[in-house]
């Protein structure tokens, strides 16, 4: 594991780990709370309403009475909970989340450690977020939470495939430009490769696949099922109030901050698109956390936009369109990249893909269900009303 | 000397977390140790300079196997959260043989067996681009195979798991 280029102010290595964490963590807050209020603001927005208001100026200052509210208000735990899975659950949930932070790279040399296998690390560190929501769902003693549980690890273990897929396609294209035919997974080299031309470019379908698979991962609108409140009242974290709640909250959106960067990191250039490596460090940190910021914008647009999908058309979705979608793109790559051909094909075939996918989506968005909805439930086993 | 100190630290926490997965009474609480000892020995990989294989590990068992244990306890436990087991049952004796031969045949073999480069002091570093070689093109054939293998298993499941009407 490789320390970034030279520590800070030149103290020891592992004072200077120790600044980059608090650094990292004090910047996490503060995104976090703001996106707190950034969400309420916009979402009010795509619905004709304002929003908070009153708080401060604009409402600017919501978040950190929201945040107070929450630490003031009474830790509940139910008699029948599982006393330590419940009360470990939060930080198993968090953990993970805030591992993962460590890994990106903000701007050139800007992080806390710079992982010579950062792409990879980031999927395998996110697996385990998956460990701290089950033994929410678990050790909640509720059967709404156990619900939320299943339907989390079933979601989550399923997107992970085409995510993880559509991150090796990128993986595979660095092994163009990297010069000595062997790829990266250093997230720092990614970025600086993307000097000239984000990789969204040569892979639309990755960057597609990537986008839907995160939302679910994230478990946002149209993939909300486990948190899902008109069916399961909240899922996992149902039982959970004050500070424990905020713990999950806390790990969404650091997790949604977090897979933000790291997507505009991946296919979007990162910090070294459109200024280049050799631009002030305050440019660059100020591009990754406008592209990361216009992520979290299109996910909360997405948010409004989309209804919720289905137990059933969500796993068919992965499982029969994602999927294939992204081994397709793989194989593409593999044969273009083998014969060394233009990376101008690359555009293309991917372009082609993304636009058969968006023809995909939008073709079983507007079909008529061949069966109404008491037909539907028939063929689940479930006795109509 | 500080890597040291964490190695020991590592090991202790190694062998308390599986001493829970065994002795635990609750079977959630069981699961929950070994991920624990599962992501410990993760770590041991990473003071063995190898990150690959402990993120591997990380991924496989920490994001997947025990996954899959905790989606099959929520799926099918009847009793209550926290509710307790007791530990000993009638196949008791042939645990206990089974569990000490096993250890044994592990002590021989670890001490009958002359590692390579078990002489030398420093650590020699596998970088990831030889791994890749020699599993992608020294061994493809095996590495194909061993992946169809794998999907004919999966494959396999789940048509034996699925019934639908009227099969």
């Amino acid at each position: 594991m490789m320390l970034f280029a030279d520590p800070l102010f030149g103290l020891p290595s592992w004072t200077d780990a120790i600044i980059r964490v608090v650094l990292v963590v004090l910047a996490m807050t503060i995104v976090v709370m703001y996106l707190t209020y950034g969400e309420r603001k916009v979402v009010a927005r795509f619905q004709q309403r304002l929003g908070p208001t009153e708080t401060g100026p604009g409402g600017l200052i919501q978040a950190f009475a929201d945040a107070f509210k929450l630490v003031l208000k009474e830790d509940i735990r139910p008699t029948n909970a599982d006393r330590w899975v419940f009360e470990l659950a939060p930080y198993a949930t968090f953990v993970p989340v805030f591992m993962v932070l460590l890994a990106l790279p903000f701007a050139h040399d800007w992080g806390v450690r710079d992982l010579g296998l950062g792409l990879f690390y980031v999927f395998a560190i996110l697996g385990l977020n998956i460990v701290g929501i089950m033994m929410a769902g678990l050790g909640s003693g509720n059967k709404y939470a156990l619900l939320g549980g299943i339907r989390a690890a079933a979601q989550m273990i399923s997107y992970e495939i085409p995510l993880v897929i559509s991150l090796l396609c990128v993986a595979m294209i660095t092994s163009a430009d990297t010069g000595n035919e062997i790829g990266t997974l250093n997230l720092n080299v990614i970025a600086a490769l993307q000097e000239d031309r984000p990789y969204v470019l040569l892979q639309p379908l990755a960057f597609l696949i990537f986008f839907t698979a995160m939302l679910s991962e994230l478990h946002r609108a149209p993939f909300d099922i486990p948190v899902a409140e008109s069916e399961i009242v909240g899922g996992y974290f149902v039982e959970y109030s004050g500070i424990r709640w905020s713990m999950f909250q806390l790990s969404e959106y650091a997790s949604m901050w977090g897979f933000s960067v790291f997507g505009s990191v991946v296919f979007l250039g990162g910090w070294a698109f459109p200024f280049g490596a050799d631009a002030h460090w305050s440019v660059q940190l100020a591009t990754t956390m406008v592209k990361s910021l216009s992520f979290i914008v299109l996910i909360f647009w997405v948010r409004t936009t989309v209804p919720r999908l289905r137990i059933d058309q969500l796993m068919s979705f992965c499982w029969k369109v994602l999927l294939p979608m992204s081994i397709v793109q793989m194989l593409m790559n593999g044969v273009i990249l083998a014969y060394d051909w233009p990376q101008e094909l690359l555009t293309l075939t991917s372009g082609a893909g993304a636009a058969l996918l968006v023809a995909i989506i939008i073709k079983r968005a507007v079909r008529r269900p061949s069966k109404d909805l008491v037909g539907t439930y028939k063929t689940l086993g479930a006795p109509a009303q | 000397m500080a890597t040291e100190v964490l190695w020991w630290i590592f090991a202790a926490a190694i062998v308390v977390l599986s001493a829970g997965v065994v002795f635990s009474r609750s079977i959630i609480h069981s699961a929950i140790f070994l991920i624990g000892s599962l992501a410990g020995v993760g770590a041991m990989y990473i003071f063995l300079q190898m990150e690959f294989l402990a993120l591997v590990q990380f991924l496989i068992y920490g994001g997947a196997v025990t996954v899959l244990i905790l989606l099959a306890l929520m799926l099918t436990r009847p009793d209550a959260p926290g509710h307790r087991q007791s530990l000993n049952g009638t196949q008791q004796p042939f645990a206990l043989l089974v569990g000490a031969g096993l250890m044994v045949i592990l002590f021989a073999v670890i001490t009958g067996t002359t590692w390579p480069g078990s002489d030398i002091e420093s650590l020699t570093e596998v970088p990831l681009t030889l791994v890749s070689q020699r599993l992608f093109e020294d061994f493809g054939a095996p590495f194909v195979i061993a992946s169809a293998l794998l999907l004919v298993a999966l494959v396999g499941a789940i048509i034996l798991a699925r019934q639908e009407e009227g099969e």
